[in-house]
């Protein structure tokens, strides 16, 4: 059987700004069809501008495709043309398999029906057939945690539950291609992480995934390639790592890289300088490390006057968006009588020297990252000194081709480190 | 489009294009759409089970709301006839059972053809954002119309036996007069279905003027009069034809103007393929207007 599910080739689609004209040109397109005189689709006419041009890629089973770009960049209607819903007026797309989407969580349900009668309800618009309804509706009710509130009425729910029943049943609809849009971000932050490991086990079974997302974690998280839209153009689709970055570059140039530029916190009693993140036995100054390796974090640090010894350093590395991913924390004394906390280190500095901090093989997948060091004092809730994004690191993989999907949850699990300060 | 069997989904293709559908022949878009209601039977019950079910849960008088208007309606024909403000001419039988019947029958075409008309606007946001055969939309809309209509008969028999009436045994041909209205109702309503979502207003000239030409059909007064111009009117309107047919099967036990009757029925059923076609092809700038 052929691998490749999707296959868009050369599609564009067409709006038309105008309200009154579109109205116009839908008589006239529909009045035509009917006496059977076609209507060019490839030229536009007044006011009409294309939401979609020229856009080509191919998706095989098992395979994830982030589609990203600014708001009003096309993102939403390739979506609508894989799924069905517009026409395409230029090109072809040639889908192969059942098509889910996990769109609008909860379309169609009835407030006034319970959780069970919505399941069926969803679950038929979905295009799920009786007796495969049947036969998930228990996993169905497992997946979405709802409970003893499966009969009630599902206006009584609250707004998590409403979702995560949503999404539960578009889940378990089983497509060979499944369509997302910007919906991981519903229910806790169980649910999320469960919604995502959901995804993870889809795509190992075959399923192609179509992303678009705003979210650049997730879209590094879970795409193994990328298309980057602007003006309805597809300006790259290939490597999603090189995609973000572009993507980053075109939104980035005034506000996002500006907030990356080194940023120095605190009230100045503490200095740092000469912050390095690398891999280790490698070059300090190249900023990409091998997925798996270990890496060293290296600063140097001066105390203006440093007159007690309960300081400690922070070390936190985030995501490109800001997210914290792990704070490294080790200071001089425990603050509370002699409680060490699982993520603190007990260690001397002097007033001033070099601090490196060992990274064993952490679990941080292809992602760009930063980091921020500071200090401050235990008992007193200040920055004596700091530097935000002091750093940009890549965490790259070999084989770019290599689904990033097998590196697990990041900051689930402590990182194991150790440090010296000199 | 879905050109293969939806049995194995695994095996479907599906292919987009542009002018995909009206590059699909005549009779192979009603082949399509025929089967797209077969698929989506499933569907369709379940979205017929949301409306009607649910539409009384919140109600006071429940299912009984659907005999409330056309009794109303009924009753103030009476009472026009009581007063002779009205004239409804010989009909032959009692004249609240003629007036009932008429109206429960044109009620039918007026309600099919309103559930056809508001199905897409109703279906609005889920059009936008899940693909599914909306066929079933229509297809909901109309078996709500249909179970209304069934609880309605229960009343015709009741009325029939309060009078005293015995309908001839020609009148198990009256399920098969309903078919006609049905077509021309739908016909109607899926061209208006699609131009609703366009500009908006459409819908309710459409239903005023279908409120004026209940007037022009003998559904109050008998079909005999002196007038020329209503006689002309009621000649050449079709729905006269379709919905006397209707009651006469009933009452009469027989069709007078079998030739009228079946010009009528021609026409409903070459409206109803036109328009389901109409539907078809605007399908896709549905979504696009929304």
């Amino acid at each position: 059987m052929n691998d490749v599910v999707v296959n868009v080739e050369k599609v564009s689609k067409k709006f038309c700004k105008n309200l009154r004209r579109s109205m116009y040109y839908g008589a006239t397109d529909v009045i035509r069809s009917m006496i059977g005189i076609g209507t060019k689709t490839n030229v536009l006419r007044a006011d009409e501008f294309w939401a979609a041009d020229d856009v080509s890629f191919e998706l095989k089973r098992g395979k994830s495709l982030g589609i990203i770009g600014v708001n009003g960049s096309g993102k939403s209607t390739l979506l609508r043309l894989l799924n069905g819903i517009y026409q395409p007026d230029k090109g072809r797309i040639k889908i192969q398999g059942r098509v889910g989407a996990l769109i609008s969580l909860g379309a169609g349900f009835h407030p006034l029906m319970t959780g069970r009668e919505n399941i069926f309800l969803n679950a038929s618009i979905l295009g799920m057939r009786k007796d495969e309804i049947k036969r998930r509706f228990d996993e169905i009710v497992d997946f979405a945690e709802i409970g003893d509130f499966l009969d009630a009425p599902v206006k009584t729910y609250s707004s998590g539950m409403y979702v995560r029943l949503g999404f539960a049943i578009a889940i378990h609809a089983e497509p060979d291609i499944l369509l997302v849009d910007e919906v991981l971000a519903v229910g806790d932050a169980n649910f999320q992480k469960k919604c995502f490991e959901r995804i993870l086990d889809i795509i190992k079974n075959g399923t192609a995934v179509i992303f678009v997302s705003h979210s650049m974690t997730t879209v590094e998280r879970l795409c193994t390639e990328c298309i980057l839209m602007k003006h309805g153009k597809q300006v790259f689709w290939g490597n999603t790592r090189e995609c973000v970055q572009r993507y980053f570059h075109e939104i980035g140039q005034d506000n996002l890289l500006k907030s990356l530029q080194p940023q120095t916190v605190g009230i100045g009693d503490v200095v740092f300088s000469d912050v390095y993140v690398y891999q280790e036995g490698c070059d300090r100054n190249n900023p990409n490390i091998e997925f798996g390796k270990n890496i060293i974090i290296e600063f140097n640090y001066k105390f203006s006057k440093k007159e007690s010894n309960n300081n400690q350093f922070r070390v936190t590395i985030r995501t490109f968006e800001g997210r914290d991913v792990q704070k490294f924390l080790f200071q001089e004394s425990s603050f509370i009588d002699n409680v060490v906390y699982p993520n603190e280190k007990i260690i001397a500095f002097k007033k001033e020297g070099t601090a490196r901090i060992k990274v064993l093989q952490p679990r941080l997948f292809p992602q760009t990252f930063r980091l921020d060091v500071a200090a401050a004092p235990l008992d007193i809730d200040v920055h004596l000194g700091g530097v935000a994004n002091a750093r940009i690191f890549n965490i790259i993989h070999p084989s770019t081709d290599k689904m990033y999907l097998e590196y697990g949850n990041m900051g689930v699990n402590e990182f194991d480190y150790s440090v010296e300060v000199n | 489009m879905n050109e293969s069997t939806r049995q194995d989904p695994r095996n479907t293709i599906m292919i987009y294009e542009p002018n995909q559908r009206a590059n699909l022949g005549l009779m192979r878009s009603w082949v399509f759409m025929f089967s797209n209601l077969i698929n989506s039977r499933y569907l369709t019950w379940q979205l017929f089970k949301r409306d009607f079910i649910s539409g009384y849960k919140q109600s006071f008088f429940g299912i009984f709301w659907i005999f409330i208007s056309p009794l109303i309606g009924v009753l103030s024909w009476v009472f026009m006839n009581y007063t002779g403000i009205l004239n409804p001419g010989d009909v032959g039988v009692p004249y609240p059972v003629y007036v009932l019947v008429g109206s429960i029958i044109w009620g039918l075409f007026i309600s099919i053809y309103t559930a056809t008309a508001g199905s897409l606007s109703l279906g609005g946001q889920l059009i936008l954002q899940i693909n599914f055969s909306h066929e079933a939309l229509v297809a909901q809309q109309i078996a709500q119309t249909g179970a209304n209509f069934v609880v309605n008969l229960l009343l015709i028999s009741l009325v029939l036996f309060i009078f005293g009436i015995a309908p001839s045994w020609k009148a198990i041909f009256f399920p098969l007069t309903l078919i006609p209205i049905f077509l021309i109702g739908t016909g109607i309503g899926l061209v208006i279905a699609v131009i609703t979502v366009v500009v908006q207003d459409f819908n309710k000239l459409v239903s005023a003027g279908l409120g004026f030409l209940m007037f022009l059909t003998p559904v109050i007064y008998a079909p005999k009069f002196q007038n020329k111009i209503i006689q002309n009117v009621v000649k050449w309107n079709p729905m006269s034809y379709l919905i006397v047919g209707a009651r006469d099967i009933i009452l009469y036990g027989r069709i007078e103007n079998m030739a009228g009757y079946f010009y009528s029925c021609l026409l409903a059923i070459v409206v109803f393929m036109l328009s389901w076609r109409f539907f078809f092809l605007s399908e896709y700038k549905i979504a696009e207007k929304l």
